[in-house]
C-alpha cells in the first residue's frame, strides 16, 4: 500500500522531469528560431563588438568562436558543395531515449537551391544514435526539369534523405562542369559559340560567322534517374542549308554518330573542342 | 530447585520474547518512520517540479502570445551585440550539427581534418564512419574506421591527391552499399526468421548470401535455395541471383524460382519477402 503511493510519486516525478526537459528545450529553441539577424546585421554587430571588446577577452573570445565556427561550415562546402543557408528546428515529441524534431533547411549545392522540411526521430541506444526521415518534403529552384522531379518524388516517398544530397552533389557537379566548359568555350571562340540561353542553359549553338546557313547545336543533357545516378546526355543536332545537303548527305547524316563515338574517345572537353575547330575551318 | 530453575528459564524466554518484540516495533517504527520520510521527499519533489513546470509553461504561452503579435522580434539595436553573436553561433553550431544528414560531415583539427561518413537505408540512419585525413607534408589518412574489406587504400591511390572530394564521395558510395547489403540481409533475419531454413550464410562484406526458405504451396511446403552476388560494390542489389528448387518438385515450383530470382534482381531483399507473404495472405483470403 504504501510502496504504492510512493510508486504513484515516483511515477509522477519521472514524468514530470521530462515534461520539463521537453518544455524547456522547446523554449529554448522557438527563442532561437523566432529570432532573425541578417549577415549584415551580424557584421555590424562584430564591428561594434570589436570596437567594445579591446581588453575584453570574453568577447573577444565570441568573435573567435564564431569565425571558427564559420569556417569549419565553408569548409564543408568545399568537399561537397553543399551549403546551408538556413536552418529552424522545433521540438515535436521527447523522452529519456527518443527525440523527435521539425527540420526545415534551406541551401544550395553549387549553382541549385533547395528548400527541405522533414522530421527526424533520434533513438539513444547504448552505444549510438540512429535516426529515421519522416514527412519529407523537397522543393527545388529547378522544378521544371521532369528528370528531377521525378527522383525528388522517388526521394520523398522513401525519406531518402541521405542519397538526395549525395545525388544533388554530384547532378549539380555536372552542373557546374557544363556551365564552366561552355564558359571556357565562350571565352575562347567568341566568334563561333553562341549561347542563346545563357550559360545555364543545356546547349551552344556553332556557326562559322563567314558562312551563315551552316549551324551545329550541341545539347547537353544532365540525367538523374529515379535511384539518384546522374549521367551526361550529349547530342549533336544540325541545320544545314539545302544546297550543301544535295552535296554532302553523308557527311552531315553521319556528324551525329560520329560526334558520339568521338566523346567516348576524347572525352567531352576534347570532342567539343575539336567540332568548333572544324566549323571554324569550314569554308 | 529444579522446579525454580525451569521458572526463571521460562521468565527469561518470556523476556526475550518482549524484547524481541520491543525491538521488532522499534524496527517496524524506523521503517514507518523513514518511509514516512520518503514519502514526504517525494511529495515535495512533485510539488516542486510541478511549479517549475507551470511556470516553463507560462513562459511557453507567453513566447506564442508574442510571437503572434510579433513576428519578428530581432532587432539588433535592443538585443545587443552579444545577443546578436550568441545568436548566430547557436544557428551555425544547429547547421554543423544536423549536417551529418548529407551524409558527408568534417571537423577541421590540429594536424588536418576528421570527416565522418555516415550511412543510410532509405529513410533509417545506419552506422557512420571516420577517416582522419592529415594535410602536411601531403595528403594522407591518419586514421580511421573503415572496415577492412571496404577497398579504402585503392580509393585513397585513385582519389586521394587529386580530389579529396571524389575520395569522399566514392568511399560513401562503398560504404552505403555495403551498410544497405548488410541492412537487407539483417532484415531478412529478423522478420522472416520462420521461412528461412538454417542459417543465412554471408561473407563479411555482404556480397555474397546464401540461404535456404520455404515456399508453400498447396498446404505442402518446398525448400528453395538462393544464392545471390552484388558483384557490383557500389550498389545494393545483386548482380547475379539464382533461386533452386529440388529436382523431384512439381514444374510450377520451378517456375516459381524463376520469378523469386527476377524479384530479388530488382527489388530489396526483405521487401521481396513482405511481398511473398502479401501474396500469401490474398491467395488464402480468395474464396
Amino acid at each position: 500500500m504504501d510502496n504504492s503511493i510512493c510508486q504513484v510519486y515516483e511515477d509522477e516525478i519521472q514524468s514530470l522531469e521530462e515534461e520539463i526537459k521537453l518544455l524547456a528545450e522547446k523554449y529554448e529553441d522557438s527563442q532561437q528560431e523566432s529570432t532573425f539577424f541578417s549577415d549584415e546585421e551580424i557584421l555590424m554587430s562584430i564591428k561594434s563588438f570589436q570596437r567594445e571588446s579591446e581588453g575584453h577577452e570574453s568577447l573577444s573570445d565570441l568573435i573567435t568562436q564564431l569565425e571558427s565556427l564559420e569556417t569549419d561550415l565553408s569548409f564543408l562546402k568545399k568537399f561537397t558543395g553543399i551549403q546551408f543557408t538556413s536552418h529552424f528546428k522545433e521540438i515535436v515529441e521527447k523522452t529519456t531515449n527518443r527525440t523527435v524534431r521539425k527540420h526545415r533547411l534551406s541551401g544550395n549545392c553549387y549553382s541549385l537551391s533547395f528548400q527541405l522540411e522533414f522530421q527526424l526521430l533520434e533513438m539513444q541506444n547504448k552505444e549510438n544514435v540512429s535516426a529515421v526521415v519522416t514527412d519529407l518534403g523537397i522543393v527545388m529552384e529547378s522544378g521544371e526539369d521532369s528528370d528531377m522531379s521525378k527522383f525528388v518524388s522517388s526521394t520523398e516517398e522513401h525519406g531518402n534523405l541521405l542519397r538526395f544530397f549525395r545525388s544533388l552533389s554530384s547532378y549539380a557537379e555536372w552542373y557546374e562542369h557544363r556551365r564552366c566548359t561552355f564558359l571556357h568555350f565562350k571565352g575562347k571562340y567568341p566568334d563561333i559559340v553562341t549561347l542563346p540561353e545563357g550559360l545555364l542553359g543545356d546547349y551552344i549553338v556553332l556557326r562559322n560567322p563567314k558562312h551563315s546557313g551552316l549551324e551545329l547545336m550541341i545539347v547537353w543533357k544532365i540525367h538523374i534517374d529515379e535511384e539518384g545516378r546522374t549521367t551526361p546526355v550529349l547530342d549533336l543536332l544540325t541545320k544545314v542549308p539545302e544546297q550543301v545537303l544535295e552535296q554532302k548527305m553523308a557527311t552531315i547524316e553521319n556528324a551525329p554518330a560520329c560526334f558520339r563515338s568521338m566523346l567516348l574517345l576524347f572525352g567531352i572537353e576534347a570532342a567539343l573542342e575539336n567540332l568548333i575547330k572544324v566549323v571554324g575551318l569550314e569554308k | 530447585m529444579e522446579e525454580g530453575k525451569r521458572n526463571s528459564a521460562g521468565v527469561f524466554t518470556h523476556l526475550e520474547r518482549l524484547e524481541a518484540q520491543a525491538r521488532e516495533i522499534a524496527v517496524k517504527q524506523e521503517k514507518m518512520k523513514q518511509e514516512e520520510e520518503k514519502r514526504a521527499r517525494l511529495k515535495a519533489r512533485v510539488r516542486e517540479l510541478r511549479l517549475q513546470r507551470d511556470k516553463l509553461l507560462a513562459k511557453v504561452r507567453l513566447q506564442k502570445k508574442k510571437l503572434r503579435e510579433k513576428r519578428a522580434m530581432s532587432d539588433p539595436a535592443k538585443s545587443g551585440a552579444r545577443a546578436v553573436l550568441e545568436w548566430k553561433i547557436k544557428n551555425i553550431k544547429a547547421m554543423l550539427q544536423v549536417s551529418y544528414v548529407t551524409g558527408i560531415n568534417g571537423k577541421r583539427t590540429k594536424q588536418g581534418v576528421c570527416f565522418c561518413i555516415s550511412t543510410a537505408y532509405e529513410s533509417t540512419y545506419l552506422d557512420s564512419y571516420y577517416v582522419h585525413l592529415l594535410v602536411k607534408p601531403e595528403v594522407q589518412i591518419h586514421q580511421h574506421s573503415v572496415p577492412t574489406f571496404i577497398p579504402l587504400e585503392q580509393i585513397a591511390k585513385m582519389y586521394l591527391q587529386t580530389d579529396i572530394g571524389r575520395f569522399l564521395s566514392v568511399l560513401s558510395d562503398h560504404l552505403n552499399a555495403y551498410a544497405g547489403r548488410k541492412y537487407q540481409a539483417d532484415q531478412l533475419q529478423e522478420h522472416f526468421s520462420d521461412q528461412i531454413e538454417g542459417t543465412l550464410q554471408r561473407n563479411s562484406l555482404c556480397n555474397l548470401l546464401v540461404f535456404n526458405y520455404k515456399v508453400s504451396s498447396k498446404s505442402k511446403t518446398f525448400p528453395f535455395n538462393a544464392r545471390l552476388l552484388y558483384g557490383d560494390l557500389c550498389c545494393s542489389l545483386p548482380t547475379e541471383v539464382n533461386v533452386s528448387c529440388t529436382p523431384d518438385a512439381p514444374a510450377s515450383l520451378a517456375e516459381m524460382a524463376a520469378a523469386h530470382s527476377d524479384l530479388f534482381s530488382r527489388v530489396a531483399l526483405h521487401k521481396a519477402f513482405r511481398s511473398f507473404s502479401s501474396d500469401e495472405e490474398s491467395m488464402d483470403g480468395a474464396p
